[in-house]
């Protein structure tokens, strides 16, 4: 089956054509080839001059990351024939979020910095050599393990393509991968630095780094378990958990969330005036949260009574400090 | 300095930051993809009391074919569970049993149920571990930096010439002491497990630095590959119990190896593959890998990396249905000699892992045995290498080495016209398939011989079509080629000398092994264009030769 591929051809550096442009390439695609085939066909028996990485075509070296049709991809393990029958199309780019050095390859350093920020190897605490993890407290870091580091999650991140000093969600599945382990000894220290501003808190769970995961890591989830087991740590003095702390609060006294209220309660006094300028956008768009006149509903028993479940069931409810 | 940063590549890293030097690793993909991470089945190490390393020792000289170093084989045995338990302290977690131990699988050749394992994606835990240990103590790492040749001054290592990708950009890097860990040439064969990047580049390095190789003739046929892409399916899969059947439905092992069928060595397996396969037994051109009878619940949770694969690659769930498979090249048990401490030839250069042969696999490697010697000779390397260079100097690195490597460059690249480098790797690959697969002879292995020399010559005069400086995928493959073709000659030189039938090396003009003419090494050097042959004795420590059955 012939099918015409639309690759982004880019380079900073040429001072005559530097692009970007698309280039296109009709492959002649059996079944079963992957699109990192087709691209190895193109740039071996037509254009040498494609850049992509590549290197195990196994779904496990996580070299071969691209953008296929819109979306973040690992091409050795994409098929070129339902992938186009599906799309309509063949348009392969770089990964998204990430500099381009060369057509489809993409600056990395970034994305190994951010591994680095999480400190990712196993502190472990006194005393813990020879200590197995059983098969339970593994099941709890396991999809964590899978990572590939092949970056999907974060070129489709939308927390990282408005702030590019976010933590991200790859380093932040790496980074569950220690907290959550039973031998770690710096669970505290990690979580604190974890959820200081461009950490864990930024991330506004979109869940399309668990959407485009090819090795089903599921980083959102892995987040949230941080966000829990920091909360559940003491680790509140930030605007995330004051945020989700007001939010439990506001359903435990009034029944509802009083959303006027919790600018105040996540951000403070003084940054919530510098929220007035987003607030008179807001009201003029009648999208502004008006404070209720009576804010309990009569039903506020019922909702106590789950919080008490709830607390006595698993106390995760967040300690109060002092 | 390490060169290549795979499992053995970094755990010699590591070691040589613990002993308080300055170290760098130098590698053409970023660590976390090098070809270890591929790795399925697990390690092998005596951990039980009803196991020893004797034992383990013991199945690894007989899969060897009696032809390993005995030495270097009771080094790797008795340092392996040590080396086991430091790697959990590092943070590595192998799955565990109901009681809390290491949870132990069956793998081929071995006599006692050996093999610890994390699922079936074992080398992709170990790699990053390690990878998280080499962050953790500060290793440099010159990433996506391609090594074009060793310096040698006065008959000492002085350090390399490497090419940055990025730029094209050729470096002088100096080292007291320098590590080579460049991993397989599996690319050299049409079917292979290995990754495109597996092309030997130790090996032409160090034939071309004046050192031999040895036991190349040895090359690994897995028994288990997908049909059209090479890709692993583990040894792992029949480890927990899966058959092999032919055409006709039949559990045909049971006729090669009666005694342990499906688990007998590598070599045995694929043999018998490829005479079902050519006996008209197979199934276009495959036999049936059956894990039905497993159950999903076994497949999912100790093989779902094979499940994804097979559903992804060949289009089959192994739940519902047999997976198509073949033998394909995996391993290579030769390479670079080295002694015990990974020592090589020159003094300051080392060598540890699939590049290297210290030699423990012999003529056959037990599966689970590599990741084992990565991960021991690794750290005996790394920890030799602190030591000599603790005891000397930087020796002069000579001008002209920097001069010599641009020039070779610029020759390549001012190439006008000429074939393209991967027609040539493409019929390289398939010479290699065709003359020196699992079934040898010497009018095979000699036709192999004289279209490798052939292609050798059409390689020097191959043009590029991409003459830029950046991410030049085309001028590092005509790099790569050179290593490939020197390592395929010495494969077909090696093996048309060996008129004997020994582990993974089969004649069928010489169909049994011969003790009293072929119990030795050998080396392969290269001088000029040419190849000469010598051997080696064979360390034999505990274990006299006998015969070899499963």
């Amino acid at each position: 089956m012939e099918i015409k591929f639309s690759i982004r051809r880019h380079d900073p550096m040429d001072g005559e054509n530097p692009g970007p442009y698309y280039r296109e390439y009709i492959v002649d695609a059996e079944e079963g080839m992957t699109v990192l085939e087709a691209l190895l066909k193109i740039s071996e028996e037509e254009d040498p001059t494609l850049a992509f990485r590549r290197s195990c075509r196994s779904a496990i070296c996580g070299s071969c990351a691209m953008t296929v049709n819109g979306f973040a991809r690992l091409t050795c393990s994409l098929q070129v024939i339902p992938e186009y029958q599906k799309m309509g199309a063949m348009r392969i780019e770089p990964l998204s979020n990430h500099r381009t050095i060369k057509d489809l390859v993409v600056d990395m350093a970034p994305f190994w910095e951010k591994m680095e920020k999480v400190a990712p190897f196993l502190m472990p605490a006194g005393g813990s050599e020879g200590n197995p993890v059983s098969i339970e407290d593994q099941a709890g870091i396991d999809e964590s393990q899978r990572c590939i580091m092949c970056g999907c999650c974060n070129a489709e991140c939308n927390s990282l393509e408005i702030d590019e000093r976010f933590i991200a969600p790859a380093a932040s599945a790496k980074a569950w991968r220690f907290v959550g382990d039973v031998r770690e000894g710096h669970r505290g220290k990690r979580l604190e630095r974890l959820s200081e501003e461009h950490g864990i808190w930024d991330c506004v769970r979109c869940i399309h780094c668990t959407q485009y995961c090819p090795k089903d890591v599921k980083p959102l989830k892995q987040i949230e378990s941080l966000r829990s087991a920091a909360m559940k740590e003491g680790v509140l003095d930030n605007p995330g958990a004051r945020h989700v702390e007001a939010m439990a609060d506001s359903v435990e006294r009034f029944g509802r969330l009083d959303e006027a209220a919790m600018t105040f309660r996540t951000l403070g006094f003084l940054r919530s005036v510098g929220m007035i300028p987003l607030g008179l956008r807001l009201e003029k768009h009648g999208k502004m949260p008006h404070p209720y006149i009576f804010p309990q509903i009569m039903e506020i028993d019922e909702v106590r009574a789950v919080y008490d479940e709830i607390e006595k069931k698993y106390g995760l409810k967040p300690k109060k400090e002092g | 300095m390490i060169i290549g940063a795979g499992l053995a590549g970094m755990r010699a890293a590591i070691e040589a930051a613990r002993n308080g030097l300055d170290t760098a690793l130098v590698t053409k993909v970023y660590p976390v993809r090098s070809h270890s991470v591929a790795a399925q089945g697990g390690m092998n190490a005596a951990l039980k009391e009803t196991d020893s390393w004797e034992a383990h020792a013991f199945d690894t000289v007989k899969g060897s074919d009696w032809l390993g170093d005995q030495d270097a084989i009771e080094v790797m045995c008795s340092e392996g569970p040590g080396d086991i338990l430091e790697l959990e302290g590092m943070g590595a977690i192998f799955n565990r049993d109901s009681r809390g131990h290491i949870a132990q699988r069956p793998f081929g050749g071995a006599g006692y149920p050996r093999t610890c394992y994390l699922a079936d994606r074992t080398g992709h835990a170990l790699l990053h571990v390690m990878y998280e240990q080499v962050l953790k103590h500060g290793v440099f790492i010159y990433d996506e930096w391609h090594v074009t040749r060793l310096v040698i001054e006065g008959g000492k290592v002085s350090g390399v010439i490497a090419m940055e990708l990025d730029t094209g950009k050729l470096h002088r890097l100096r080292s007291k002491s320098v590590i080579m860990a460049t991993g397989g040439y599996g690319r050299v064969y049409r079917t292979t497990t290995n990754a495109l990047s597996s092309t030997g580049d130790g090996l032409g390095l160090a034939l071309s630095a004046g050192l031999p190789l040895m036991d190349m003739e040895f090359v690994q046929f897995h028994p288990t590959v997908l049909k059209r892409t090479g890709i692993l399916m583990t040894e792992g899969a029949r480890g927990e119990g899966g058959f092999l059947l032919n055409s006709l439905g039949e559990r045909f092992m049971e006729k090669y190896a009666p005694k342990v069928k499906e688990l007998a060595s590598r070599d045995v397996v694929s043999r018998a593959e490829q005479t079902e396969i050519e006996e008209g037994r197979g199934v276009e051109g495959c036999v049936l890998l059956d894990l039905r009878h497993l159950g999903a619940d076994t497949i999912k949770s100790k093989l779902s990396q094979i499940r994804e694969l097979a559903m992804n690659f060949a289009g089959v769930d192994p739940i519902e249905a047999p997976v198509p498979v073949k033998p394909g090249a995996h391993y290579s048990m030769g390479g670079i000699p080295a002694d015990i401490d990974c020592q090589t030839e020159i003094p300051g250069l080392f060598a540890a892992g699939e590049c290297a042969c210290v030699s423990v696999h012999g003529a056959n490697r037990l599966g689970g045995n590599s990741l084992l010697e990565a991960v021991v000779f690794g750290r005996r390397a790394g920890k030799r290498a602190s030591e000599y260079a603790d005891s000397t100097e930087l020796v002069a690195f000579p001008d002209s080495a920097l001069r010599d490597a641009a020039n070779e460059v610029a020759e390549i690249l001012r190439r006008d016209e000429g074939e393209r480098v991967y027609a040539l790797r493409d019929e390289m690959a398939g010479v290699m398939e065709e003359h020196c697969g699992i079934f040898r002879n010497r009018e095979r292995l000699g036709k192999g011989l004289e279209q490798i020399r052939e292609i050798k010559e059409r390689h020097r005069r191959a043009a590029l079509a991409d003459r830029g400086d950046r991410f030049n995928a085309e001028l590092l493959h005509i790099i790569e080629l050179g290593s490939m073709l020197d390592a395929s000659e010495a494969i077909l030189v090696s093996a048309l000398h060996r008129e004997e039938s020994r582990g993974s090396h089969f004649r069928t003009d010489f169909p049994k092994r011969d003790d009293s003419k072929w119990l030795k090494h050998t080396l392969v050097r290269k001088r000029g264009n040419d190849f000469t042959v010598g051997y080696k004795d064979v360390k034999i420590t505990r274990f006299k030769p006998e015969e070899r059955k499963y």
